[in-house]
């Protein structure tokens, strides 16, 4: 153990970015090919340590302290003097009764609509694709995988740019609909949970005078009525856009599963009789459930990030109904130089996607031993 | 991943942190520290960060920089800020903020309670010449800061074609809230959206202050958002948006209040002087006219804008900075920058010279008298942001629980 | 493409597939159901496609026209307006060279350093390995969006925020880089560099001019998936750099459309910035798809 923390060092101060070279000739000709090969390991891997300790681990402990301050962002938050405040930022989120609770809580249910939407839609729909791309009767299949897959490669600024003039009120989709003889929303302006919206169609409730038992009150400082009112209408638009985005990646994934699935198995339960959904459900389907697993894991961590298309497309608005703790922590952060209450939420956050990425390794864990399917930051960005 | 390799990788991860957290320290740590910044004499480079309005602002103001420069033999280099609010903050918290820079009146006090800003308003010359107002706005804990820079109302914009279109003329132009709702009824039957609003206070505001209302107390210590004026003025904006007389600019497409009139998609705006400019870049061919807002129950009322030239407090060429601000503010230069994008001299001494350039401009100005400037508090950024929140639901909510809510948050972030 | 090749490579390849048996009914239904999956297919291309054909069309169009039909493909009057304000009018050509300056860097960085790493986790015996490596692990679970205030501080701390080298330095290493290296010179058999290290050449040497260059299949991968992330990032420039200066085109086209009232919605010039973000990606999507759908499988597989 006592390698891992001298390592670096001993390999001299550690060496900023590329410049870690001279690795292949250790000037210490009586060293023993164990001690050289020793050696020419940590220094390879010293730059990526380096690089990820610097500005992966260090930045996490730093944003921990700020945490526990009331630091407001003049000068360094180290300096003595910067308020300490200990777990006092994190209290406020949950236990007191004022703005930073209520707009961490809208966020927080913004953001779970936004999963439970996302992931359950993206994952049908990329199952869907694959199932049909992979059907051994189509041509051009190359090209459909193509085209699935462009969208998730793309700029996701760039794209939510697109879907700023798509759903505008003048738009493609509002044209698209008008041709239906359908008046459509005004997207990014309409503030209206869908939930309120499907209640009232229903004759439910009436939204604009919902019932006193669910608006008086409610748990962590938003009433029962806020907590049930659904994604935004302004908020299915981002939904659309990250389920069209995503869908591509994991449509991949299940279809490098599919293809692994041997031809024989399913045609035996073809010839069994099983019908094509049969054999899709009591054949197919079981043998994907790692990557359905994974796939739902994955997009699960992926929807809690969800952050540049808030930014270029809505900044939270309209009425704070497209927030997401994500975003919410950048603009207490930047926006309003609270430093501590914003690097808090990030922190709620970051326990959130840890938790969820326990969970995924703890029952992925003996599903396949080999290859242990895991999930790479940032290339699935919700 | 066996147990012992995590154990020993949470070691690994915790020794490293270490190593690496001193090595930063020591690089990091004793070069930056507080205290005032050492001053330099001489010529000066100045950096400066301005919330341009627009392209007109910003050569405008290169220019007048240069014209400094030289005259003074420093260099300035003058930035337009997209989002001057996240980039001052990232630049205070980055110990390198510009040197000049604006400062909106509804975040001065948030600078100034954390010391980013100079207080040298006293030292520049005649202080005494700007606006009472506007020297109050920029004042926090009794210390006048920064001088201001200049200044707006909002007023109503009638769009004369559509006005004309609907059949209505010049005695038509409301100046009274019955009269508002009167001159939208006849324009929504003609099938022209009558008013575009902005959804935020900003605009909204503008009625409360008609109704003898406010969000705080006149010497902003305490909270009186719930005020029956505030619910009255509230009542009256709802009853527009469900008679969709009035719209927020987003219903009709567009950015702001001044967008969705230039693209004639509403008949009028409440805007304040800067429309001039946009319409004259963006629509050159839409016919309006400028016309004091209606009054409310309890008389005329608008709201005011103002920005200061803020000096920061670590800025290596304080006097040089100042001395910038100095020729920012003569009378001479307002008047330059009044041509060039429309605001409003900051100075007294300059209102004569701008009234008779600009008669148009004259309701504008007439506003000064009856404004309400800003919220001038810390901490109450996110207050007023989720007030805007209400506003843009307020077709669909109580005016009261809207109110009622800004009351309370007002008063957490008051200490009241 | 490794030794144990991976689904995904099977994923990448076309498999011949052995014809289905059909007779009559069944056939009438395979009928059926090839049309209708045909139908699927296409319909979903075109929901996945077309909004990139109106992001070209519409560019090209003027700001009414644009507005009056926007769903048309074809511009009314063509005009390259747009463009040409994108580029007169605006920072863009400013950030389209720090897009390709940073972008190649961190590639080519990427390149190195991950598989300098790669290569050491997966052949060199030194003392730590697994720890390292299941640091490398850990760290990977740390979520971006989380460490946008600490990754500010960092770089406030050390001098270097709103700099070239804020931009580049803490993006060039990223882990999963290290995993793919790391994965691809496992299925390397270790006789090959046994033969060279008899000759008696130098670690370094074994692996710069013996190992790498069997690499390059994973090295094309790698540089895809690291020439995509690097075009494509803008949560870190958010936080690394504030001066319009220094803007990648990310982050300027989301100033641009997100940015100061007054500039009114232009569509047809946030669209044709937003094309232009998205050629380069598209071009190479189009040539080296194969590695494209490699490296999605890859970061899903592996890691």
């Amino acid at each position: 153990m006592t390698d891992t923390t001298t390592g670096p060092a001993a390999g001299g101060p550690p060496a900023e970015g590329p410049g870690a070279d001279g690795a292949d000739r250790p000037r210490r000709p009586r060293l023993s090919a164990a001690a050289r090969e020793s050696l020419a390991g940590w220094l390879f891997v010293a730059p990526v340590v380096v690089i990820l300790g610097l500005f992966l681990l260090l930045p996490i402990l730093m944003a921990l302290w700020v945490s526990l301050t009331d630091w407001n962002g003049q000068g360094s938050p180290f300096k003595p003097g910067v308020p300490f405040v200990g777990l006092d930022n994190y209290a406020r989120l949950f236990t007191e009764d004022d703005l930073a609770r209520q707009d961490f809580m809208t966020s927080m249910r913004n953001n779970i609509y936004y999963v439970l939407i996302v992931v359950p839609a993206q994952t049908v729909l990329a199952l869907g694709l694959a199932v049909i791309v992979n059907s051994r009767l189509l041509k051009g299949r190359t090209f459909f995988r193509a085209a699935f897959f462009f969208p998730s490669v793309t700029s996701s600024v760039a794209i939510s740019v697109v879907f700023l003039f798509i759903f505008a009120n003048s738009g493609a989709v509002t044209g698209l609909l008008a041709l239906f003889g359908i008046r459509g929303p005004q997207w990014f302006a309409d503030s209206r949970g869908t939930l309120h919206l499907l209640l009232g169609a229903l004759g439910l409730v009436d939204p604009n005078a919902p019932p006193a038992a669910l608006t008086d009150g409610g748990p962590f400082g938003l009433s029962w009525w806020e907590w049930l009112s659904g994604p935004s209408v302004a908020m299915t638009t981002i939904i659309m856009l990250v389920v069209w985005t995503t869908s591509g990646t994991f449509m991949l994934m299940f279809l490098a599963a599919l293809q692994d699935i041997p031809v024989t198995l399913e045609e035996a339960s073809r010839l069994d009789g099983a019908g094509r959904w049969q054999t899709f459900r009591h054949v197919t389907l079981p043998m994907l459930k790692p990557t359905l697993f994974l796939v739902l894991t994955l997009g699960m961590i992926a929807t809690w990030q969800v952050f540049d298309q808030v930014y270029v497309m809505s900044q939270g608005d309209p009425a704070k109904t497209t927030l997401t703790p994500a975003y919410l922590s950048y603009k207490t952060a930047f926006r309003n130089f609270e430093y501590g209450p914003g690097t808090a939420i990030s922190f709620v956050l970051f326990v959130i996607i840890v938790v969820l990425a326990l969970v995924q390794r703890w029952v992925l864990r003996d599903r396949d031993a080999a290859p242990r399917p895991r999930r790479r930051a940032g290339k699935v960005r919700a | 991943m066996t147990r012992g390799n995590l154990r020993n990788a949470a070691f690994g991860a915790l020794a490293c942190a270490c190593l690496l957290t001193s090595a930063a320290c020591g690089s990091g740590f004793d070069d930056k520290q507080a205290g005032p910044a050492r001053q330099s004499d001489g010529p000066a480079t100045l950096q400066i960060l301005i919330g341009s309005s627009g392209d007109a602002e910003t050569t405008a103001v290169r220019a007048a920089a240069d014209a400094w420069a030289k005259s003074t033999g420093s260099t300035a280099t003058v930035t337009p800020a997209q989002d001057i609010a996240q980039q001052l903050g990232q630049a205070f918290a980055g110990d390198n903020p510009p040197d000049v820079f604006y400062v909106d009146a509804s975040r001065f006090a948030d600078y100034a309670s954390v010391g980013a800003l100079e207080p040298y308003g006293d030292r520049i010359s005649d202080p005494q010449d700007f606006y009472e107002s506007l020297r109050t706005t920029f004042t926090y804990d009794g210390k006048f800061y920064c001088a201001p820079k200049d200044f707006s109302t909002l007023a109503l914009i009638v769009n004369d074609t559509l006005w004309k279109k609907a059949g209505l003329g010049d005695a038509d132009v409301p100046t009274t809230w019955e009269q508002l709702t009167s001159v939208s009824e006849k324009l929504a039957a003609k099938g022209i959206t009558p008013l575009a609003v902005g959804d935020t206070r900003d605009r909204v505001g503008a009625f409360m202050v008609q109704a003898g209302g406010w969000i705080t107390s006149p010497d902003g210590k305490r909270a009186t958002a719930d005020s029956s004026e505030n619910a009255k003025a509230l009542e009256y904006v709802q009853s527009l948006l469900k008679g969709k007389l009035a719209r927020f600019p987003k219903q009709l497409d567009a950015g702001w209040g001044g967008e969705a009139f230039g693209k004639e998609k509403a008949a009028m705006t409440i805007e304040g002087n800067w429309i001039k400019g946009a319409l004259k870049a963006d629509f050159p061919d839409v016919k309006y006219s400028v016309h004091e807002l209606p009054a409310g129950p309890k008389g005329k009322g608008t709201l005011s804008f103002t920005n200061c030239w803020g000096v920061s407090a670590r800025s290596r060429y304080k006097e040089q900075a100042i001395g910038f601000v100095e020729a920012m503010t003569k009378a001479d230069q307002q008047m330059a920058f009044a041509r060039a994008f429309g605001v409003m001299p900051s100075r007294q001494s300059a209102k004569a010279a701008y009234t008779a350039e600009f008669p148009g401009d004259t309701p504008f100005v007439n506003g000064a008298e009856y404004a309400q400037g800003p919220v001038n508090a810390p901490k109450m950024e996110s207050v007023l942001a989720d007030f805007d929140t209400g506003i843009q639901q307020l077709a669909s909510t109580s005016p009261a629980s809207v109110l009622a809510r800004l009351q309370k948050n007002t008063r957490a972030a008051l200490g009241n | 493409m490794t030794a144990s090749p991976g689904a995904a490579g099977r994923a990448a390849e076309e498999r011949p597939r052995r014809k289905h048996k059909t007779g009559g009914t069944a056939g009438a239904r395979t009928l059926a159901s090839t049309f209708a999956g045909y139908f699927v297919l296409v319909f979903f291309a075109l929901v996945f496609l077309y909004p990139f054909v109106i992001q070209i069309a519409n560019s090209l169009k003027t700001e009414p026209d644009a507005a009056a039909h926007p769903l048309s493909p074809v511009p009314g009057p063509l005009t390259f307006a747009a463009y040409e304000r994108v580029f007169l009018g605006t920072d863009l050509p400013l950030w389209l060279g720090n897009s390709v300056l940073v972008t190649i860097v961190l590639t080519v960085g990427r390149i190195f350093l991950d598989s300098l790493a790669g290569y050491a986790l997966a052949r060199l015996r030194f003392r730590g390995r697994a720890a390292l490596f299941s640091a490398i692990v850990a760290v990977m679970a740390v979520p971006g969006v989380v460490l946008f205030i600490p990754k500010f501080l960092v770089l406030n701390q050390l001098g270097l925020y709103d700099s070239y080298t804020a931009l580049i330095l803490p993006v060039i290493a990223d882990a999963a880089g290290v995993f793919i290296m790391k994965q691809f010179f496992e299925s390397i058999p270790v006789s090959v560099e046994e033969a060279a290290r008899i000759d008696g050449a130098g670690v370094f040497r074994t692996f710069w001019s013996v190992v790498l260059p069997m690499a390059r299949p994973a090295l094309i991968t790698l540089t895809i998936i690291s020439f995509q992330s690097a075009w494509n990032e803008f949560p870190h420039t958010l936080v690394a750099v504030q001066s319009p200066e220094l803007f990648t085109l990310p982050r300027g086209l989301a100033d641009l459309v997100s940015g100061s009232l007054g500039k009114g919605t232009q569509y047809p010039l946030k669209l044709g910035g937003a094309v232009l973000a998205t050629i380069p990606v598209a071009v190479l999507f189009v040539i080296f798809q194969r590695y494209f759908v490699r490296g999605a499988n890859e970061g899903a597989e592996k890691g």
